[in-house]
């Protein structure tokens, strides 16, 4: 009896190591395949834009402000330097990175409606946010989503999406020297 | 009688650009400070920090905590005000309410004050934008629009009077031609 359980326990582990072989190799291709980051020392962060959806004036504050402080805050480990839509200071700067976020989509929903109802009144916004060298190549760019499901006014939403863009930026551009 | 003729339409004309360039009244009322959250955006003050706005010599003066941050009446590009609403019992108390039995803390959501929001975006000594999110008690958004805009402030939406002003003018006009 104690031979059979042996047996199984060692056919099943055989069986387990066998089947995952080839997920572990395919992740492994996939992390020697993944692109390499983007070099830049300074990102310049443009207004957002909302030239199709009528977006209200305090969401694109926050969204721009939020934005920044995101950034900024993520910057500080690999020392980026953010500057501001219109920084003359900027133009100094080689290996600059401009981020210009265009709103998709808005759906303004209604904090009262979350407090009351707990699954109704989400605001979501959807923001494309492109990454553009000097000479105005595109050299990345994302639909990302700000919400906000249950608890948190409408422009927690803002705060959503900001984070969610500085994770992206820091996943893939990687700081450089340059001045 | 030509001559005369010509020299009225001189002087009503003089006069209408005469009116056109006097610049708006500024109120000499006492600046009275109102009650104010700011919500994103002043540099150096932490998100929804609670003071006090007042617009004085030129500038927008944001009083907290014992310290103050100004932005210049003139560097402003653009004020907007909107509306907004918030729950009447807020803070902690209106965290533990949530929890409350028979869904009391829901019921007391439907109890809601409304607020004005005012919209900033200005620029820095550097050129950079800023923009800043304010609330303000129901009314006074507009007045401090109108106060901003009075001692420089830009806007690209006009306020209530100024459009109503505009409209009387263009109709004024209209009547003429």
């Amino acid at each position: 009896m104690r031979g059979f359980f042996k047996a199984a326990t060692a056919l099943c582990l055989f069986a387990v190591t066998f089947s995952s072989a080839p997920f572990l190799h395919a992740q492994g291709n996939a992390k020697s395949n993944a692109p390499s980051k983007i070099r830049a020392s300074a990102i310049r962060v443009e207004m957002i834009r909302s030239d199709e959806i009528k977006l209200p004036a305090e969401f694109q504050v926050a969204l721009y402000e939020n934005l920044i402080q995101q950034l900024e805050k993520k910057g500080r480990s690999v020392s980026w330097h953010v500057y501001r839509d219109g920084d003359r200071n900027a133009a100094n700067r080689t290996d600059l990175v401009v981020l210009r976020s265009t709103v998709r989509g808005f759906k303004q929903g209604s904090e009262e409606k979350r407090q009351v109802t707990t699954v109704a009144g989400a605001t979501s916004i959807t923001v494309h946010c492109q990454f553009i060298d000097n000479q105005g190549k595109v050299l990345l760019e994302r639909d990302i989503n700000g919400k906000v499901r249950f608890f948190g006014a409408n422009l927690k939403a803002t705060y959503d999406f900001a984070k969610k863009a500085a994770t992206f930026a820091h996943q893939n551009l990687a700081a450089t020297d340059g001045t | 009688m030509l001559k005369i003729t010509a020299l009225i339409l001189i002087c009503l004309s003089a006069l209408t650009v005469a009116a056109q360039n006097v610049p708006p009244a500024v109120s000499s009322q006492p600046q009275t400070p109102i009650k104010s959250v700011e919500l994103v955006g002043l540099a150096g003050v932490k998100e929804n920090s609670g003071g006090t706005l007042t617009v004085g010599g030129g500038k927008l003066l944001f009083v907290h905590s014992k310290s103050t941050s100004g932005i210049a009446a003139t560097a402003m590009e653009d004020v907007v005000t909107g509306n907004d609403s918030q729950r009447v019992v807020r803070g902690t108390l209106g965290a533990l309410s949530m929890f409350g039995p028979y869904g009391s803390g829901r019921v007391l959501s439907l109890f809601r004050s409304k607020l004005d929001s005012i919209t900033i975006q200005y620029r820095d000594a550097d050129g950079g934008l800023h923009g800043v999110v304010f609330t303000v008690p129901v009314g006074k958004a507009d007045w401090l629009k109108q106060e901003l805009i009075a001692q420089g402030a830009r806007t690209s939406i006009p306020t209530q009077a100024e459009a109503s002003a505009g409209s009387s003018q263009s109709a004024t006009t209209g009547e003429k031609q």
